[in-house]
């Protein structure tokens, strides 16, 4: 790089040769159970980071109850065969290890990280947590209660309001619709739910379980067979679920939260999940529209406008479906002018071909950005479960860069003509009505509710 | 068990500018990072929030680099970038790959040479730090708890203790004049640390900072308010009213012993068994065991992150049906019984492994995978800026291992005690009241 000729002090310097950008190799086992195991050496730390996924999570267990995945997800850590709750924390805790369990849409986890010198007595007890939990009931009552209070604290949090209004509005009858129960959904749950629940979900024909750290991946390799090698079990059988519903026309809901000093806005429409071969022409729109600091969205209403800090926009890929979302908090009286600049820049995109600069700097971004994930363990365990979850090529990695660099302005508007669909997208806004609801009004046919999620007009 | 021997180079220049090189070549990614030793603590009176609101005022253009330039630059070379503003230092930062290593270089010097920003830009962004606020405070349930209520509480020096937000008619107060003289004041090369981190080699990295920041003209030393805080004789309690959550809150703070003292190694510790997760004493003894409380956390936030007063606190979310002085009685029984009986070695044994494992992992974390060696460039910085010795990162691991148990002890009988702590109780307003609200 000092092979740049001398430059004064006010121009900007060019870029220098770019250094090949290389993945580290991946070592792939299937068990004889049907686990899969994926290793993947990084020495930036003397620690390693693992995840032992399970293909199924809150949506798979839609029709026994919401979030029920989830609050299974909380109480495997409160209790084995072999030890107590107390016994577990203070275990992780000589063994300088971090855990959380948890559940989303479409899997649940048991997320680890612990030192490299403490590694196969950590896998031990992530082993025995996938397989030997007990749900103790005086752990339940204590995990209920504070499950029904955080749920209590979420429909005072906008940002909740707004993504549970719009996933209702989106997904209907679909199990995607449902974001978090209610209070009277959690006081409801049992025991045996919870149990019938982790019998079926965590089974090793069901799981993935990912390593990446300071570790020999052939020595790390032998100490999962040893400690997994003989757990057992079928996967659950695959579920139908209803179809969502195509919203047609833009409407508007009103959550109204009174006394707000800000509103938060969300808008959405459906969009394509990652396997679909768009995504990644999708992904470079976005990022363009609203999925960078340099987008044309928050260059519009923050940097020009000073409406709002953060806003964003993003393609959300779930497992069977994704959606689109756009979002910003914004003050309460530019409500109507920050929903007119986040459509005008949609329809900016689908009508005018993006300028060739523009669409190089944007790949750009998604390019080195997409590099970033190699720098640290965590980073390349987020890439590696990205690729398994989502059941993507093995070249995925190495050949993302030179499909992201070979799109054209043409692809840029047909990815916005089909995905970006202005005429159909749905309006959340959450915040004070007697401040917003007039604005509000102005895009579409409006329905008010509380938050509690009742419809009030 | 090996010793760390993260290779790191450092140099000062003529102008004072200290210069921390890390070369790393496992990824094609560089960070760039440059820290000004000036904080909110020590922002000037009468302008509370401005070093914040100045923070965002360092994207707005500089002589070279208009607005909307510097984000693009960042953006288009593959990139992303932030900067935050501390209690005692505000930091900038890229990630970018390493062949934008130079022109990152170039940015970052521009800003420091000269800010070229006017009203527009200012009112621009005063309007995008009131929605920040309203984002995270004001509008959210328990916002600014207990970051924002406590110093007022705690501290009897303006400067440990004003709203470091800004109170809103600080931040339109601000004056274009307010920033440059800031900026003149603050901004100088002998009051930073340039940081370049990852995919670099050593000679480079010096080559093109002083290629690049070499001949930015040093300032006269900035002239620092002291933040020493009287003597405190008593107990401190205030209360702040919860707008959203229907919880009752209680935040515990005590202050911490100075920085780098064995005091404070032993604090460290102490605040890792009391806090260290779901094993820790609090948590375990108030949510799981007696279940006064619902949520338990806290703790030393970036414990090498300060060059002034800070403080160890705990937050408890407790049951509406026990009352907060039930809830402070229970918290006093964990503190009486550290006081008494101290900790086991196999207690200490295990807090010194977590400890370990946890300062590794902040070497590689801070923002999440999107931003490689935040938490390494994040200590090197303040190693330099408050104790003039980026090596530290590599040796001052040993400080903490070699706490033996009695330290731990005797740490909660000096520090724990009343005339030592203050209280903040964020109480939910009541139905009747919210609703005529």
């Amino acid at each position: 790089m000092a092979t740049q000729p001398q430059r004064t002090a006010n121009s900007i310097p060019a870029l220098a040769p770019e250094r090949e950008v290389r993945w580290p190799k991946r070592a792939k086992a299937k068990l004889a159970n049907g686990l899969e195991v994926i290793l993947l050496e990084s020495h930036t730390i003397p620690k390693f980071h693992g995840e032992l996924f399970f293909r199924s999570g809150n949506a798979f267990a839609a029709s026994r109850g919401t979030a029920l995945a989830e609050m299974t997800a909380t109480m495997v850590r409160t209790g084995t065969a072999q030890h107590s709750s107390r016994e577990i924390e203070e275990l992780l805790r000589g063994l300088g290890a971090d855990l959380s369990v948890n559940a989303g849409q479409d899997n649940s986890s048991i997320s680890f990280a612990g030192l490299s010198d403490h590694a196969e007595p950590l896998l031990q007890l992530m082993n025995e947590l996938a397989r030997e939990a007990t749900f103790p009931a005086a752990e339940f009552e204590r995990e209920r209660r504070q499950k029904l209070e955080e749920v209590k604290l979420e429909r005072t949090q906008p940002g909740f309001l707004a993504g549970e209004r719009l996933r209702k509005v989106l997904f209907g009858g679909h199990p995607y619709s449902q974001i978090s129960p209610t209070a009277e959904q959690v006081a409801a749950y049992t025991r045996d739910e919870l149990q019938s629940v982790y019998r079926d979900f965590y089974t090793p024909e069901n799981a993935i379980l990912i390593l990446v750290g300071d570790f020999d991946a052939a020595s790390m390799q032998r100490s999962a067979e040893k400690v997994f090698g003989n757990w057992t079990g079928k996967k659950p059988a695959a579920l139908e679920s209803a179809k969502p519903p195509v919203p047609k026309g833009r409407r508007v809901y009103l959550v109204d939260l009174p006394g707000s000093v800000q509103t938060q806005i969300l808008c959405g429409c459906h969009a394509i999940t990652r396997q679909n071969p768009d995504w990644i022409k999708l992904g470079l729109t976005n990022s363009l529209y609203g999925g960078a600091f340099n987008s044309r969205l928050v260059m519009n209403i923050r940097e020009d406008k000073g409406y709002t800090y953060s806003p964003r926009s993003g393609v959300n890929p779930l497992r069977q479906y994704g959606y689109f979302s756009v979002s910003a908090a914004v003050r309460n009286d530019v409500v109507a002018a920050s929903l007119t600049e986040i459509f005008y820049e949609l329809d900016k995109l689908r009508s005018v071909p993006v300028p060739e600069p523009e669409l190089l700097d944007a790949q750009n971004y998604l390019t080195g950005v997409f590099s970033m994930g190699l720098a640290t363990q965590s980073g390349l365990l987020s890439q590696m479960s990205m690729l398994a979850l989502n059941d993507l090529s093995d070249d995925y990695l190495e050949t993302f860069r030179e499909k992201v660099r070979a799109l054209k302005p043409e692809d840029v508007m047909s990815a916005a003509r089909t995905y970006f669909d202005s005429a159909n997208m749905q309006i959340v806004v959450v915040g004070d009505r007697q401040h917003i609801e007039s604005q509000a009004a102005l895009f579409g046919e409006l329905g008010i509710y509380d938050a509690k999620g009742n419809r009030v007009s | 068990m090996k010793p760390l021997q993260i290779p790191i180079e450092h140099k000062t220049f003529a102008n004072g500018l200290r210069v921390v090189v890390a070369p790393d070549s496992t990824a094609p990614v560089v960070t760039v990072g440059v820290y000004y030793k000036i904080g909110f603590r020590l922002e000037p009176r009468g302008r509370s929030g401005f070093a914040h609101l100045f923070e965002h005022m360092m994207f707005q253009g500089s002589e070279n680099a208009p607005k909307m330039q510097h984000i693009k630059l960042v953006n288009s070379s593959g990139g992303v970038l932030n900067g935050s503003t501390m209690y005692d230092v505000t930091n900038y930062f890229e990630a970018v790959p390493s062949n934008a290593l130079e022109r990152m270089l170039w940015l970052e010097a521009d800003r420091m040479r000269a800010l070229k920003v006017d009203d527009e830009n200012l009112r621009n962004q005063r309007d995008v730090v009131k929605e920040e606020v309203r984002v995270n405070v004001m509008n959210q349930p328990y916002g600014g708890f207990p970051w924002l209520d406590m110093p007022p509480v705690a501290f009897r020096n303006w400067a440990n203790a004003h709203n470091f937000y800004g109170d809103f008619a600080d931040l339109d107060a601000a004056s274009l004049a307010d920033v440059q003289t800031f900026f003149r004041t603050y901004y100088v090369p002998n009051n930073a640390v340039l940081l370049i981190l990852g995919d670099v080699n050593v000679a480079d990295g010096f080559s093109l900072a002083e290629k690049y920041f070499g001949s930015i003209p040093a300032g006269p030393p900035p002239q620092f308010a002291d933040p020493t805080e009287p003597q405190q004789v008593e107990e401190r309690r205030g209360h702040v009213v919860e707008k959203f959550g229907t919880l009752p809150a209680m935040a515990v703070g005590y202050v911490l012993p100075p920085r780098r003292t064995s005091d404070w190694c032993a604090m460290a510790l102490l605040d890792q068994a009391l806090h260290g997760g779901r094993a820790g004493r609090v948590y375990r003894e108030l949510v799981l065991e007696k279940q006064i409380a619902v949520e338990a956390d806290g703790g030393v936030d970036d414990i090498f992150g300060y060059d002034g007063p800070a403080q160890m606190t705990t937050r408890l979310f407790h049951k509406p049906e026990i009352s907060s002085e039930d809830t402070l009685a229970a918290f006093d029984q964990i503190v009486r019984i550290m006081q008494e009986k101290g900790i086991s070695d196999s207690e200490l044994d295990q807090l010194k492994i977590k400890w370990r494992s946890d300062y590794f992992a902040t070497l590689e974390g801070g923002r999440g995978g999107q931003m490689p060696k935040y938490g390494l460039m994040h200590l090197l910085a303040c190693f330099t800026l408050f104790d003039g010795d980026p090596q530290l990162v590599n040796t001052i691991l040993d400080g903490f291992l070699a706490v033996a148990k009695e330290q731990v002890q005797d740490a909660a009988r000096k520090y724990l005690q009343p005339q030592n702590r203050a209280i903040v109780f964020r109480k939910p307003i009541a139905k009747s009241e919210q609703e005529a609200a």
